[in-house]
């Protein structure tokens, strides 16, 4: 399998993924119930589209597909600097939402730890198949694995030094029931999903944390604040893993 | 601790929440001993902005004292016991925008950079206590607030320096600055500023500071025109001349050499076209009301410079982009690119030059804050500016 070639921006697949998935019901009846809730003239539009979108999701067919996607970030930090982040793999668990942990175990090998739907702990090997120093990682899960992933990463430098264009593409392939599973949850809107790592990786790279809110003081949210949280994804823009070590220090 | 509270549309109130704890490794604790109301919050206030959450703290203009920071913050940027002012815009310091001097552009400081993508294209930095477009931040009206990248934004006010005169420093008075630098001001120019509300006031005496001969200031509030005035502006009351017309007479048909829209979404105005954009704006059809700066596109001379420093939040009609093209103009925008500002402007307080607490109407405990935002924005009570203290619990003047 050649990744590189194969690769091109599915957003027209991400697209039929977000229309089909289960998630799009759930954010319909939210829509749906914030609308309601409001009773004013534009949230009764809302809660319509909210209808129309369940519709829509209930009728089409939510067979998973493999998601295949791909994002580009320039960064402020040099080829070299960023492919060190990159290649010390426990460090993928600092910017990938999705992924707990990856524990390496020798040079080529780590296995990785993913938090699947109903935070289940969905495990890996996966093996580094191209590696060349400052221009391009590649890696894919071991054959026997449960889940059939691969991924790259590529940095080119900016051509008038303004820094390096780190490019992401990450491949999940439907097989078994997990692997399945996990399609369906990381398929919903894949372009998302890279996009955001990616944008967090940078921002790790250049200020050496991700920016979050979660865990900040508010008031009460009541029923429109906690919907308007998960219309606006608050409640998914899970806290940065240094954040529990920070957590704990000043506890 | 208390704070205030977005519950709804035009519905502030004081809650008892959870002090604010340290997040990020770069993030410190401020303890607010002053905070005000920007008018910008009144947009908030008005229900006008999208993507606000019940519960949420505003306040973006604060100062205080450093409680704690973060293990990612060297003792020599800042340590516990420090007095700072904080600027509103959250900057890394080491994205390409911060490194290009456009700190309220970071890349790297807005959690929910997505959403403004999806209406901007490229999401501008987070700030404090506003919608959740721009990050969702918890604000300073509060009496401790959480600032992330701490090393970067807050600034060391010196102890001679008071609260009143550096509180300011948070937002108004640097944006008020930019406003006039965005103007491009020859020795001479005359500068048109609509809206004398107090980011105006900072802009028209910004304006005499880099060199501008005249300032034509227009509002309609009595005293907010007198203020105007007493920076040496010429003013204009907007119910009672027509504003194009005035400025043609005043310059000799050639027009200000800049305008300045310090108005933004919410602009008062006269006419078929004003009331079109109440409709309008009562529809949620068009969220801006943008009657100033369609005046500005059209009263600035011929190659002059449009400065918009008043906020708007998402789209607006009928803006005359004939005038704009035929006329070659040029519009210069942006919230303000605090940390360029804050340290020169700090030294010209220092000087003397300039004593910004002059716009301070209202010193208020943070318990009367919910009526000082009504005060605030029905402009009763010679309201120019709210300052609160979250400390004390009783009127103070």
């Amino acid at each position: 399998m050649n990744l590189l070639n194969s690769s091109q921006p599915s957003s027209g697949t991400g697209l039929n993924n977000f229309f089909s998935s289960k998630s799009l019901l759930i954010g319909a009846a939210a829509l749906m119930a914030y609308g309601i809730a409001r009773r004013s003239k534009t949230s009764m539009a809302l809660a319509a589209t909210g209808g129309i979108l369940a519709a829509n999701a209930s009728r089409s067919s939510s067979k998973p597909q493999a998601a295949h996607t791909r994002a580009t970030f320039l960064v402020n930090a040099t080829p070299e600097q960023a492919y060190r982040l990159w290649r010390d793999f426990s460090n993928l668990a600092r910017f990938m939402r999705h992924v707990k942990s990856v524990q390496v175990q020798d040079d080529t090998h780590s296995e990785w730890v993913v938090l699947g739907p109903m935070d289940r702990e969905i495990r890996w090997t996966a093996e580094i198949i191209e590696d060349v120093k400052n221009e391009r990682i590649s890696w894919r899960s071991q054959p026997d694995s449960l889940v059939q992933t691969s991924g790259s990463v590529e940095f080119q430098p900016h051509r008038a030094g303004r820094g390096t264009f780190v490019t992401a593409t990450v491949r999940y392939t439907p097989g078994g029931t997990v692997s399945k599973a996990i399609a369906t949850m990381l398929g919903k809107h894949p372009q998302f999903m890279v996009r955001e790592d990616l944008r967090r990786f940078k921002a790790l790279l250049e200020a050496g944390e991700t920016p979050t809110t979660i865990g900040q003081s508010h008031g009460p949210r009541g029923v429109h604040g906690a919907v308007e949280q998960v219309l606006f994804r608050e409640t998914g823009n899970l806290a940065a893993p240094q954040t529990a070590q920070v957590y704990s220090e000043t506890a | 601790m208390k704070a205030v509270c977005w519950m709804g549309k035009e519905n502030m109130q004081v809650q008892n929440v959870p002090d604010p704890i340290i997040l990020n490794p770069r993030d410190a604790i401020i303890r607010v001993t002053s905070t005000c109301i920007c008018g910008s919050d009144l947009h908030l206030y008005n229900g006008f902005v999208p993507t606000m959450e019940q519960g949420d703290i505003m306040g973006h203009e604060f100062m205080g004292e450093v409680v704690e920071v973060g293990p990612g913050i060297s003792r020599d940027k800042l340590k516990v016991g420090d007095r700072v002012v904080v600027p509103f815009t959250i900057a890394c310091g080491n994205c390409p925008s911060c490194k290009d001097n456009l700190w309220s552009c970071c890349d790297n400081s807005n959690p929910n950079a997505w959403i403004a993508e999806k209406m901007m294209g490229y999401s501008p930095s987070g700030l404090f206590g506003y919608t959740h477009m721009l990050g969702g931040y918890a604000g300073g009206q509060a009496q401790y607030a959480r600032v992330p990248f701490a090393d970067i934004g807050p600034l060391k006010v010196p102890e001679g320096v008071s609260d009143e005169k550096a509180v300011f420093l948070t937002d108004i008075f640097p944006t008020g600055y930019m406003g006039a630098e965005n103007c491009n001001i020859r020795p001479g120019d005359t500068i048109a500023v609509w809206g004398c509300g107090p980011v105006g006031q900072f802009a028209i005496r910004s304006c005499f500071m880099l060199g501008a001969g005249r300032v034509i200031a227009i509002d309609r509030v009595p005293e907010r025109l007198e203020m105007a005035r007493a920076a040496g502006a010429e003013t204009l009351n907007f119910d009672e001349v027509d504003v194009l017309e005035a400025l043609r007479e005043m310059t000799g048909n050639q027009g200000p050499d800049a305008c300045m829209d310090a108005v933004g979404m919410e602009g008062s105005g006269h006419g078929f076209v004003f009331a079109m954009d109440k409709a309008k704006q009562f529809l949620h059809t068009q969220m801006d009301r943008p009657i100033v700066l369609r005046q500005a596109i059209l009263a600035c001379k011929k190659g002059g410079t449009v400065s918009v420093p008043g906020v708007y939040a998402s789209f607006i009609d009928k803006v005359p982009m004939g005038a704009y093209v035929n006329k070659g103009l040029t519009m210069k925008t942006g919230q303000t690119h605090m940390m360029r500002y804050m340290q020169p402007l700090l030294e010209r307080i220092e000087r003397g030059e300039i004593d910004p607490s002059f716009v301070i109407s209202h010193v208020v405990s943070i318990d009367q804050a919910p009526a000082a935002y009504r005060t605030f924005r029905d402009k009763q009570d010679r309201c120019t500016k709210v300052v609160l203290k979250p400390w004390e619990s009783a009127a103070v003047a």
